[in-house]
């Protein structure tokens, strides 16, 4: 018997995603998106990607263009290709030589800089915290 | 109590030894029961309604996948369990669950080994194995919480229960479908394909022209707005163990 896959989720170049994007599991993104973005699992935005979202995931690694709130529970990897703006917050931060960030960032396991923009997201994204508590 | 129900085109004399097989290797298994032939111009689902009515809880189809497709239907939300007896050898159906073709099926059948299956839904039509949808603009709306806008060149399919390949495998007991959209990029070093994966429990698709949607590779639909759901664990099937899930 075949095993089963995980759910990832992928967004190819060339399709385009609005909205509040909640994702159970690991996503790459090489499209764009613009909204929110809230996955229970791995971020993977490519070098091509643009997204204009406000973020939470568990880990991410970015090398493409991402303009927006970020919080990233545990590593964020900004590659050299990546250029971020906005305020972000992740447990542990590596920057890549020539990566762009334009805004603050915070450390550790403190409060997300901005809430989410949509309604459902901030629900969705609440009600994960609480089951983390 | 099995019913089996022997597709139409079983009538032709040339699947005469392959039905004689059957029926004796089932006996030796304990497991005959009734046999109902389908004909030509009776409507398969109303008969099979009818068994199920009566106090059949296994509806066993016997023949390609188009009877299973009937059966799919016919079975609708009643959990009547349901078994597939292939005959013939182009069955996608078989290969996926994990069903030999022919004699060697019966003893899946008896293994009775039963999984609760997910189907999808459009329009009010049921499927097991997937839509391919026509390429065209289209915006596809998921849960109501975010869309997504395809390129006229992609082409799109939903997926429940597939093949495996290079998205993966779907998983037709999580609960949810997938889109699978694929488009083609030419550049200096040639064709590269580009394939996006969104799983999704409920979604809208809405295109600029009607287009066609073919389900399970057989009946096809025309629109321009369809509506698809996930019904989760709906389908309760007999499956063999080298299944594709």
């Amino acid at each position: 018997m075949a095993k089963t896959g995980g759910g990832e989720t992928v967004v190819a170049r060339g399709v385009k995603v609005e909205g509040d994007f909640i994702v159970e599991g690991n996503i790459i993104i090489e499209g764009e998106v613009r909204g929110t973005i809230v996955a229970s699992g791995d971020l993977q935005i490519g070098p091509e990607a643009k997204v204009d979202a406000d973020i939470k995931a568990e880990s991410a690694t970015i090398a493409g263009e991402v303009r927006g709130n970020m919080r990233i529970n545990a590593k964020l990897d900004l590659l050299p290709s990546s250029k971020f703006t906005g305020d972000l917050a992740a447990e542990i931060l590596s920057v890549g030589a020539g990566a762009q960030v334009n805004g603050t960032v915070r450390m550790g396991v403190e409060e997300p800089p901005k809430p989410a923009r949509g309604k459902r997201a901030q629900a969705a994204s609440s009600a994960s915290d609480e089951e983390a508590e | 109590m099995y019913s089996y129900f022997y597709d139409a085109f079983l009538q032709d004399r040339k699947y005469e030894r392959d039905i004689a097989l059957l029926e004796t290797r089932l006996t030796d298994l304990g497991i005959m029961g009734k046999i109902t032939r389908l004909a030509l111009f009776r409507d398969g689902v109303e008969v099979i309604r009818d068994e199920i009515a009566d106090g059949a809880d296994t509806i066993v189809a016997v023949g390609d996948d188009n009877t299973l497709r009937r059966a799919i239907e016919a079975v609708g939300d009643t959990r009547t369990v349901l078994g597939y007896l292939p005959l013939s050898n182009k069955s996608v159906f078989a290969e996926l669950l994990g069903i030999p073709t022919g004699v060697a099926a019966c003893d899946i059948l008896s293994a009775r080994l039963v999984q609760d299956i997910d189907v999808g839904e459009i329009n009010s039509r049921r499927f097991l194995h997937a839509l391919e949808v026509d390429a065209a603009d289209a915006v596809i709306s998921c849960e109501d919480l975010f869309t997504v806008t395809v390129p006229g060149k992609a082409s799109i399919s939903v997926r429940n229960l597939a093949f495996p390949d290079d998205t993966g495998v779907t998983d037709p007991t999580d609960g949810k479908l997938v889109f699978v959209i694929r488009q083609s990029h030419f550049s200096f070093f040639g064709r590269k394909s580009e394939v996006s994966k969104i799983p999704f429990k409920r979604a809208h698709i809405f295109t600029d022209k009607h287009v066609n949607i073919t389900i399970d590779g057989g009946e096809k639909l025309q629109g321009k707005e369809f509506e698809i759901r996930a019904i989760p664990g709906r389908l309760r099937l007999v499956t063999g163990k080298e299944r594709k899930f």
